[in-house]
């Protein structure tokens, strides 16, 4: 197989194709080097390739297995693996720009992202960064700074975001993982529009240590692949606790708990619900169709309501709109016209919220945790669309749901705030045919810490065919 | 909040953090804290008692952190 071949493949095959030397690191990240190269003019994934490091570092592991520490790093899950991250992680030498037009005047970053180099540990080889909402308070990627993300499947439509560009890049085969940040949906959201698989792992799992925030109260970090067993491998290499200071005061600092080895057993004895109310109401005949289709491949007949789910979703936007306006507030008092167009007046309304609001939500979003935890009682796994829709064309400013017509860029988490807002593991599957030629995604949703099982059933809906990733036929 | 008071504590909250809220900004504004207004109001509408806490918790930092 020629490494432009290998690079369609997922992440485990072109590792187990370097272990055995069957292709070399340094072939297989040119090869993802010439495919966004191709490629990039019409996705718009990458706003940097750091080509020179990624080939260094390529050298680098085909000089280690030559060597005599080669025994050992045969043994690394990611060996070889070209991967790519949302440009809030840092990346040394470079200025982390989270999709800003005013991060550009920072200095760059001296070191990689905690996870950056938890994945280089692991044998993968970072190729670049990947284009965003700005300061991550957007669901579309039209990022008016660098240009929209298109959609790989249809190039005339969103990728979804804020982690635009990293479900887009998997998707059109420029690379097979890619880091992305959820808040309220930023993972899920894209992995849902751009038919890829999307973890969003439990508040506090993974540190964000080296990554730009946006509301450290809700924000986490996971990975985009084209099979739950990428994102098991990927994850596994990013769990564990940090070792030195600075540690992120947002991670629970748990120590590793390996989701590799049980990804195989299935679905059986399973309690599993799908989410009816609110996630009916605000979901289109395709995500609809997408979740039952899911629900019956799982055998999942019982429907559940989320108590206080409009209140979870409320207290979550609150909770964004204060927290994320206030990191800004020396440059909207300076410069507001330097902010993304799309997103500046919420930023500013944002900084003017009565504290007593913001405090009240965070009790709220307690309360509602309480109660979240009550159903999980019940159920081991809840289902529920990732998105209201397919991907929208570019451009577009609404969504209608049962005859109300709402403004699409905010609405397009609708489904995603209210499970983030309690911090519970999601795995973003995608589901084909629910729309006539687009993908969209289901979220398959723990309890917290149980990535395990959210990664189970994602591998066991793959195995049964109702859920894949295929490379965009971009040519 | 009517449109009128949400326009008066716009205002009042930007001078008072010496936001100054350009012409062609404002309109935006007004219409994102009226969202927010709405969202408060669903956040107000749960009845909360006096031990139930915050979801946000804070960490010590022992002198030994800073010498790591």
């Amino acid at each position: 197989m020629t490494p432009a071949a290998l690079l369609l493949q997922d992440a485990a095959a072109m590792a187990q194709a370097v272990r055995s030397g069957a292709v070399s690191a340094v072939a297989l990240v040119q090869a993802s080097l010439e495919r966004i190269a191709a490629t990039d003019a019409r996705v718009n994934a990458f706003t940097d390739v750091v080509r020179e490091r990624a080939l260094r570092r390529a050298r680098q592991v085909d000089a280690s297995l030559a060597s005599e520490h080669g025994v050992r790093t045969r043994e690394l899950p990611l060996l070889g693996v070209p991967f790519a991250v949302k440009n809030l992680f840092d990346i040394a030498g470079l200025p982390t720009l989270a999709g800003s037009k005013i991060e550009r005047e920072r200095e760059p970053a001296r070191s990689d992202a905690t996870l950056v180099r938890r994945l280089e540990s692991a044998g993968a080889v970072l190729v670049g960064a990947l284009n965003m909402d700005e300061y991550a308070y957007g669901f579309t990627t039209e990022n008016s700074h660098v240009g929209a993300t298109h959609n790989p499947h249809d190039l005339d439509r969103i990728a979804g975001g804020s982690s635009g560009g990293s479900g887009a890049a998997v998707a059109a085969g420029q690379v097979p993982l890619a880091l992305g940040s959820d808040t309220n949906g930023s993972i899920r959201v894209p992995a849902s529009l751009n038919g890829v698989f999307g973890l969003k792992p439990t508040f506090g799992r993974l540190p964000r240590t080296g990554s730009y925030p946006f509301v450290s109260s809700l924000d986490h970090l996971g990975p985009f692949a084209r099979t739950a067993r990428d994102l098991a491998l990927a994850y596994d290499a990013m769990q564990g606790p940090e070792r030195l200071a600075p540690r992120d005061p947002g991670c629970a600092q748990r120590p590793v708990e390996a989701v590799v080895t049980s990804l195989s057993r299935g679905v059986q004895g399973l309690r599993i619900g799908v989410l009816g109310g609110w996630f009916r109401q605000r979901a289109l005949p395709e995500a609809l169709a997408a979740v039952d289709a899911v629900a019956v491949a799982l055998g999942a007949v019982r429907t559940v309501e989320l108590p206080m789910v409009e209140a979870g979703r409320a207290a979550a936007f609150l909770i964004t709109n204060a927290e994320g306006a206030a990191l800004h507030l020396d440059d909207l008092r300076r410069r507001p016209q330097d902010f993304e167009p799309l997103s500046r007046d919420r930023f500013l309304a944002g900084a003017l919220l009565p504290a007593a609001w913001v405090a009240r939500a965070q009790r709220v979003r307690r309360l509602y945790a309480q109660q979240v935890a009550r159903v999980f009682e019940r159920f081991d796994i809840l289902l529920a669309a990732a998105t209201p829709c397919a991907a929208t064309p570019i451009g577009a400013e609404w969504i209608e749901f049962n005859g109300q017509r709402l403004p699409l860029r905010a609405n397009m988490g609708v489904l995603t705030q209210p499970i983030s807002c309690v911090g519970l593991p999601v795995c973003a599957v995608p589901v084909w045919g629910a729309h006539a030629r687009l993908p969209i995604g289901v979220q398959v949703i723990g309890a917290p810490w149980r990535e395990d099982l959210v990664l189970r059933v994602a591998a066991a809906l793959e195995s049964a065919g109702v859920v894949q990733a295929p490379v965009a036929r971009l040519g | 909040m009517t449109p009128k008071q949400i326009e008066a504590f716009v205002d009042a909250a930007a001078a008072a953090l010496d936001l100054r809220l350009q012409p062609d900004h404002r309109a935006g504004v007004l219409r994102y804290f009226a969202l927010a207004d709405e969202f408060a109001a669903i956040v107000e509408a749960v009845p909360l008692g006096l031990h139930d806490e915050t979801a946000v918790h804070f960490s010590p930092v022992p002198p030994s952190e800073l010498r790591e």
